[in-house]
């Protein structure tokens, strides 16, 4: 998948949320307005705190992913055989600066 | 100024909208700098002014801790705005700035906590500093004070509420002039 000068700004808007916040400045604003309206800016920004906020706390209840790479819906117990003992959804983020 | 301005109060005509917006004004939490932002999104403002309101001043959990915990989260985050607002009904329990202040900083060695409040404030400490740390037996020591509900409510709560401090946080907003 090619990502457009626009989702990779959504991307680095995302990244810099989790990791350095203070690099977040008028000048990011302006560079996301020359791509969405304030309404998909704040819509963004919205959806992006709530997943920074509960994927840590789903990690530590030890979630394991629903579905085998072929797409089969699994119980948590196969998905652990499946993913090993600390998939990619449990590997702790960078905490913010 | 935040980078995203707010909407101007008097253009907000939803209804329940304004409801909520009335409620956290009343409670305190958020003022209504948060939903007049939020409110440029219309289908996300609602659901995400209930879930602020609901996960903080509903529930079986005491309010004044999960005040305590929202305030020692928005220190962590850095977001000044959410750190600055107090609960009146927090307040009107009885949680007083001494304390909120203990439990931002030494309440493993304070006199002013429980156990478990102090294993609920270890929750909200560990989540975003060392996830690692929240694990099965960390789990296992919080169901020795809390119901397996009251578990949820706490990590639920914990989570959406740095979630969007940390969105206000992304926008700059700065300490609200008078609080507290």
């Amino acid at each position: 998948m090619r990502f457009s000068a626009a989702d990779k700004l959504a991307l680095r808007y995302s990244e810099l949320m989790a990791t350095d916040p203070d690099a977040i400045d008028a000048a990011f604003f302006d560079e996301l307005r020359k791509y969405y309206s304030e309404e998909e800016i704040v819509e963004l920004g919205l959806f992006i705190g709530f997943n920074l906020g509960y994927h840590t706390f789903f990690g530590t209840l030890k979630f394991y992913p629903l579905f085998s790479p072929n797409g089969r819906l699994l119980t948590q117990a196969e998905s652990e055989k499946i993913y090993g003992p600390a998939p990619g959804s449990l590997q702790p983020s960078e905490p913010a600066k | 100024m935040t980078y995203v301005a707010p909407l101007p109060k008097e253009t907000i005509s939803d209804p329940e909208l304004s409801e909520l917006m009335g409620r956290g004004e009343a409670l305190g939490v958020p003022d209504d700098l948060f939903p007049r932002i939020a409110a440029r999104s219309p289908d996300l403002a609602k659901p995400f002014m209930r879930a602020l309101l609901m996960s903080h001043a509903e529930g079986n959990v005491d309010h004044r801790l999960k005040e305590v915990i929202r305030i020692l989260l928005a220190r962590f985050a850095g977001d000044k705005y959410f750190a600055a607002l107090r609960s009146r009904k927090a307040r009107d329990m009885g949680l007083t700035e001494e304390r909120i202040e203990a439990g931002c900083n030494d309440y493993e060695d304070s006199a002013l906590f429980t156990e478990a409040e102090k294993c609920a404030l270890r929750y909200a400490d560990q989540m975003y500093l060392d996830a690692n740390k929240v694990d099965a037996a960390f789990y296992n020591e919080l169901k020795k004070h809390f119901s397996e509900a009251q578990i949820m409510e706490l990590g639920a709560f914990i989570a959406f509420h740095y979630g969007m401090q940390m969105f206000m946080r992304s926008l700059g907003a700065a300490a609200p002039q008078g609080a507290r």
